[in-house]
C-alpha cells in the first residue's frame, strides 16, 4: 500500500530521519511524507509518531501503486 | 543520590510490587505545577463538574496542558481523597496495572481491606478483583476521585473493560478522571448520553489570546495584544508552544522581533520551538538534554552516569525551575516531557550517531549498581546487550521471574529479543529458563547442560554461586517437568549447599527461588510415591509468607497437599486444603492460565467420591489450563484418573478406559500411578462382568499403599476370591493408616465377606461403621459402587438417611451430612446487610430501594456473598448462612 501523509509545518532533518522508510516533499509551509506502508499496524505506527512529534496531521491518504 | 528513602506512608503495602520499586513511586505524586502555570478559572470552573459525574475526561494533545489543569484542581480541593497515576510504559497488562492503583488507592488514604487481592500475574487479572473493589468502593460515604493520568498508554482492551465495570459498579463512590492523548476505550456515548460525563477538549484547552497574553506576563514579556492575537493563531493556543515561545523570546534581544520572525516561519511548531530553545542552551546543558533523552525517569547521578560529567544536579534544577523540558517529579527524580523527549531523541541520533546503544549500556550499568534491576534490564535490553542484561538477572537471582511474580511476563518479553548472541553460562540459563517456562523439557536442557559445562570450565566458588544455583533451581524444574526424581534430589542437594554461598540480601529479596525450588521438589517426590517426604516440603512452601512473588508456588504446593490427602482418602482434609489454594488464587488474580489448577483437580476427585458428579465435570474443565511450568507427570496422571473416575461413575467405560489409555510420560514410572490406573482399568471390567480380566491385573496394584491395596481387595473380592481379599486386609491393615475414603471401602469389603459368610450381624456392624464414618465426610461412591448386596443393609442401618427415602440406586444419603465447607473469607458489612434482606426474601430491586444502591451493586454484593459462601442460588445463600449462624 502506498500513503502520503500530510503535516503541517516544514520539518528539521532530524524530525525527517524520524521517518526512514519515506520520502518526503517540503511545499508551502507543508510537508508531505510518502512512501510504502506495510500494513495497517505499520499505519497506525507512523500516526503515533506524528502525534509523539508533536505534528499535525492535516491529510492521509493511500495513493495508487 | 537519586533512589529516594523509604515511601513515608504507612499505609502502602508492599504487595503490590515487591521490588518496592522506586522509579515508580512518582507515579503516585499529584505533579508539581511550575512558577509559571496560569491557572484558569473557566477550566477550573469545569472540571469542578467531575465531582458530580462518575467520568471525566481531559482528552487533548502532548503539551496541551491537561496533567497540570488537573493537578492544579485537585490541589485545589483539598477536601476530596484524590489517588492520582501515572500510568507507565505503553502495553503494560492489568496485572501490573490494577496492582498500581490498589497502590495508588492506598497511598492516597483508601482503606481497603486485605481481601481486595493482589494480582500476581502481569498480563491476567480475574474477575474478583474488579468486583470487590467496586464493592468496597461502592460503600464509601465520600467519593474518591482517582486521576490517570496518561491513560493513552493503556492499550489493552481488558483494562478499559475492567475499570468500566468498576466504575459501573462503584456508584457514588468513585469519581474516575482521565488523562489522555488518544480516545479511551471505554464507552463513553454512553456516559455522554446519561450526562455523566464531564469532558474538557483540545478546543477548550487552547489558550485564549487573554490568558496568552497573561502566561506570557508570566514569562516577563510584555507584547502589545496584536503580537500576542498572532502568536497564539500561529501555535493555535497550545500551551506547550505558547511556553517555547516565551522562553526562546524571553532570551532573544528583542522578543518583538523575534516573535514576529517566528510568525512568518513555516517550521512544524513543537520541532521548531524546541529546536531554538535548545541552540539557547549553553553546550553542557544540550548535551545533558539530548541523552537523557534515552531514559524514563531520572535523577542526578543517573544523568551523570550518561553525561559521562558531574554538574547535572544544577542544571536539572535550573531546567525544571525554567520549566522548559524538564519536569520535576518529586523524590530528586526527573523527567523529560514525553513530547520533547521524542524530539531530542530524533536530535540524538541526528547529531551522535550510534551513540544510544552506548547510553542505554551505561543506563543499564549504572541502574544495576543501583539495585534498579527492572530497569536495568529494560535498558540493558534497549542497549541489546544481551551478555550484560543476562548477568544482571542471574547475578540478582531473579531467575524465578520467569515463573511466578507479577513481573514473569515482562521478563519473557524482555528477553525475547535476545537471539544467538551472548555467550556464557548466564545468557544460557535465561534460554533454559524462557524454554522451561513454556514447557519445553529437551529444548530447556540442552541449554542447561550448555550452562553447567560453562561453570564447570571455571571452577570459582563464590563469584558464580547465585548462576550455579539458577541452574539447580532450573535443573530441579527440569526434573520434575520430566518426572525425575533422582535429578531433583540431587539439584535440591547443590541448591542446599549453594544456599549458604549467596548473600542473604539476595534470597530475602528473591522468596520465589527457595519456595520454586521446594515446589519442584515436593511435586517430584510425590510422583514418585514418596508422600511423607513431598509432604514435608511442600508445607515448607506453603507456610511461607503470602505475596504476590511466590503466589503461584504457594498455590501449586497447597494444591499438591491437598492431592496427597485425596489419595489418601482424607476428603474433607483435601477440601479444606484444595480451598486454601483456591482463595491463594483468587487473591492474587491467577486466573487460568497462570495457576497449577491441581486443586481444581483435587475438587473434582472429591466430588465423585461424593458422587456430585456434574460439579465434578465443571471442575474438571476449569483445571483444563494451567501454568505451563507448573504441567508436570503429577498433573497430568491426575486428571487423567480423575477424568477416568468420572467416566466409571456415570457409567461409560468406554471412556474411562481411553482417558487413563495414554501413559504418562515420564523419566522413572509412578507406583501410585501404575496402581490406579490398573485400578481404574479393573474397575472397568468389573464393571463389564469380566472378574477374570480384572483379576488379572492385580500384579499391576502393588499394596504398600492403602489405597491401592483396598482397590486391589475388592477385585478379589469381585473375582470371587473372598479369603484372600481378606488376608490382604489385614496384611495392609488400612483403617489405622488411610483416611475414610479408603477405610470405608475397606469395611464394604469386610462387610461383603461377612455376608457371603452368612455372618449378617457382622455384617450389618461393619456397614453401619461405613456409613457413620462416611457421614462425616459426605463419602457416598463407594455405596453406590459396592453392589446389591448392600441395600438390606443400608435400609435397616440406624444411620440411613434421615428422609426415610428408600435409597432408589443403593443409599447415597440424599442429603449432605456433613458440616459444609468452613467460610475462607469473612462477609462484609455491606454484604450481610444484602444477605440479611435475602433471608427476608427480598427481590434484588427491593434490596437496591431499601439500601439506597443500585441493583448492580446488590448483585454485585450477592455475587461475592455466593463466592464466599461456595453457593450458586439465593436459597442455598440463605441457608448456608443459617447454619454459619451468619444471620
Amino acid at each position: 500500500m502506498r500513503y502520503e501523509i500530510r503535516v503541517d509545518g516544514h520539518l528539521s532533518e532530524p524530525l525527517i530521519k524520524v521517518f526512514p522508510e519515506l520520502d518526503h516533499v517540503t511545499m508551502s509551509g507543508q510537508t508531505l511524507l510518502f512512501g510504502h506502508v506495510v500494513d495497517e499496524a505499520h499505519l497506525y505506527g507512523l500516526l503515533a509518531r506524528c502525534q509523539s512529534l508533536g505534528l499535525r496531521v492535516l491529510e492521509m491518504r493511500q495513493v495508487p501503486e | 543520590m537519586t533512589v529516594p528513602e523509604e515511601d513515608d506512608s504507612p499505609v502502602v503495602e508492599d504487595l503490590a510490587d515487591p521490588r518496592g520499586d522506586p522509579f515508580l513511586r512518582t507515579r503516585f505524586a499529584v505533579p508539581a505545577r511550575p512558577v509559571t502555570y496560569l491557572r484558569r478559572e473557566r477550566l477550573t470552573r469545569h472540571l469542578d463538574q467531575a465531582v458530580a459525574t462518575p467520568l471525566t475526561m481531559v482528552n487533548g494533545s502532548a503539551g496541551a496542558g491537561k496533567t497540570l489543569l488537573v493537578a492544579d484542581w485537585v490541589a485545589g480541593r483539598a477536601g476530596l481523597p484524590v489517588a492520582w497515576l501515572t500510568t507507565d510504559a505503553a502495553g503494560e497488562g492489568p496485572g501490573v496495572f490494577w496492582a498500581y492503583l490498589l497502590r495508588a488507592l492506598r497511598t492516597a488514604g483508601v482503606p481497603l481491606p486485605a481481601d481486595v487481592g493482589v494480582p500476581a500475574d502481569a498480563n491476567r487479572v480475574g474477575p474478583a478483583l474488579p468486583a470487590r473493589l467496586a464493592a468496597e468502593l461502592s460503600g464509601r460515604e465520600r467519593p474518591v476521585v482517582v486521576v490517570l493520568d496518561e491513560f493513552d498508554r493503556v492499550t489493552a482492551p481488558e483494562i478499559a473493560e475492567q475499570l468500566e465495570f468498576v466504575l459501573h459498579h462503584a456508584g457514588a463512590g468513585l469519581r474516575l478522571v482521565l488523562v489522555t492523548r488518544t480516545e479511551p476505550l471505554l464507552p463513553l456515548h454512553r456516559y455522554r448520553a446519561a450526562g455523566e460525563l464531564t469532558e474538557i477538549r483540545d478546543a477548550e484547552l487552547a489558550f485564549t489570546p487573554h490568558e496568552a497574553g497573561r502566561l506570557l506576563e508570566l514569562h516577563g514579556l510584555r507584547l502589545p495584544p496584536a503580537a500576542v492575537g498572532g502568536l497564539v493563531e500561529r501555535t493555535r493556543g497550545w500551551a506547550a508552544g505558547l511556553r517555547l515561545c516565551a522562553l526562546a523570546a524571553g532570551q532573544s534581544p528583542d522578543p518583538e522581533i523575534y516573535l514576529k520572525e517566528f510568525e512568518a516561519d513555516r517550521s512544524a511548531i513543537a520541532d521548531f520551538l524546541l529546536a531554538e530553545v535548545l541552540k539557547r542552551q549553553d553546550a553542557g546543558t544540550q548535551e545533558l538534554l539530548l541523552r537523557v533523552s534515552v531514559l524514563d525517569r531520572f535523577g542526578p547521578g543517573l544523568a551523570n552516569a550518561v553525561t559521562g560529567r558531574e554538574d547535572a544536579e544544577g542544571i536539572l534544577d535550573r531546567l525544571s525551575r525554567g520549566n522548559a523540558f524538564v519536569e520535576h517529579l518529586g523524590h530528586g527524580l526527573y523527567r523529560l516531557h514525553p513530547l520533547f523527549a521524542e524530539i531530542l531523541r530524533a536530535h540524538l541520533r541526528m547529531r551522535r550517531p550510534g551513540l544510544e546503544p552506548e547510553l542505554h549500556r551505561r543506563a543499564a550499568a549504572w541502574l544495576r549498581r543501583s539495585g534498579a534491576l527492572a530497569e536495568a534490564l529494560g535498558h540493558g535490553a534497549a542497549a541489546d546487550d544481551w551478555q550484560f542484561t543476562a548477568d544482571a538477572l542471574i547475578d540478582d537471582l531473579a531467575i524465578g521471574q520467569f515463573f511466578t511474580g507479577p513481573r514473569s511476563d515482562t521478563i519473557t518479553e524482555l528477553f525475547s529479543g535476545m537471539g544467538r548472541e551472548g555467550a556464557g553460562a548466564a545468557p544460557e540459563l535465561v534460554r533454559a529458563a524462557v524454554r522451561l517456562a513454556r514447557c519445553d523439557i529437551d529444548g530447556g536442557l540442552t541449554r542447561l547442560h550448555r550452562a553447567q559445562r560453562e561453570l564447570a570450565e571455571h571452577d570459582d566458588t563464590a563469584d558464580d554461586a547465585a548462576a550455579r544455583l539458577s541452574c539447580a533451581l532450573l535443573e530441579a524444574l527440569a526434573a520434575r517437568l520430566a518426572g525425575a526424581p533422582d535429578r531433583a534430589e540431587d539439584a535440591a542437594r547443590s541448591a542446599a549447599e549453594l544456599l549458604d554461598m549467596v548473600p542473604a540480601e539476595l534470597l530475602d529479596r528473591h522468596p520465589e527461588l527457595t519456595a520454586l525450588l521446594l515446589d519442584h521438589l515436593g511435586s517430584v517426590r510425590l510422583w514418585a510415591g514418596h508422600f511423607e517426604e513431598a509432604r514435608s516440603a511442600l508445607t515448607a512452601v506453603a507456610g511461607l509468607a503470602p505475596g504476590a512473588a511466590t503466589a503461584l508456588p504457594r498455590e501449586d504446593s497447597l494444591g499438591r497437599l491437598a492431592l496427597i490427602d485425596c489419595l489418601n482418602g482424607w476428603l474433607g482434609r483435601a477440601e479444606r486444603t484444595a480451598r486454601e489454594a483456591l482463595a491463594e488464587t483468587e487473591r492474587f488474580g491467577l486466573s487460568p492460565p497462570s495457576g497449577s489448577g491441581v486443586e481444581q483437580l483435587v475438587l473434582a476427585a472429591v466430588a465423585v467420591d461424593r458422587d456430585e458428579l456434574g460439579r465434578a465435570e465443571s471442575l474438571l474443565g476449569t483445571s483444563a489450563e494451567s501454568h505451563p511450568a507448573m504441567r508436570d507427570p503429577v498433573l497430568e496422571a491426575g486428571r487423567a484418573l480423575t477424568t477416568a473416575r468420572l467416566h466409571l461413575a456415570r457409567g461409560d467405560t468406554e471412556a474411562a478406559l481411553h482417558a487413563v489409555e495414554r501413559e504418562v510420560r515420564a523419566d522413572v514410572a509412578s507406583p501410585w500411578v501404575r496402581a490406579e490406573t490398573a485400578l481404574v482399568a479393573a474397575a472397568a471390567q468389573l464393571a463389564e462382568g469380566r472378574a477374570r480380566a480384572a483379576a488379572g491385573l492385580l500384579p499391576e496394584m502393588p499394596d504398600e499403599q492403602p489405597a491401592c491395596a483396598v482397590g486391589a481387595a475388592r477385585v478379589q473380592l469381585a473375582a470371587g476370591r473372598t479369603e484372600a481379599a481378606v488376608r490382604l486386609l489385614d496384611r495392609v491393615r488400612p483403617e489405622g493408616r488411610a483416611g475414610p475414603a479408603v477405610t470405608v471401602r475397606a469395611a464394604l469389603v469386610r462387610a461383603r465377606a461377612a455376608d457371603e459368610a452368612g455372618d449378617r450381624a457382622a455384617a450389618r456392624a461393619l456397614v453401619a461403621r461405613a456409613l457413620a464414618q462416611a457421614r462425616q465426610e459426605g463419602l457416598r461412591r463407594p455405596f453406590v459402587e459396592a453392589g446389591p448386596w448392600i441395600r438390606p443393609y443400608l435400609a435397616a442401618s440406624p444411620h440411613r438417611p434421615a428422609t426415610g427415602r428408600p435409597a432408589p440406586r443403593t443409599g447415597p444419603p440424599s442429603r449432605r451430612p456433613t458440616p459444609p465447607p468452613p467460610v475462607v473469607e469473612e462477609l462484609s458489612g455491606r454484604e450481610r446487610d444484602v444477605l440479611r434482606r435475602l433471608a427476608l426474601t427480598m427481590s434484588t430491586e427491593e434490596i437496591a430501594a431499601d439500601l439506597y444502591v443500585s441493583v448492580n451493586t446488590v448483585k454485585t454484593h450477592l455475587k461475592s456473598v455466593y463466592r464466599k459462601l461456595s453457593v450458586n442460588r439465593r436459597n442455598e445463600a440463605v441457608r448456608r448462612a443459617r447454619e454459619l449462624d451468619l444471620l
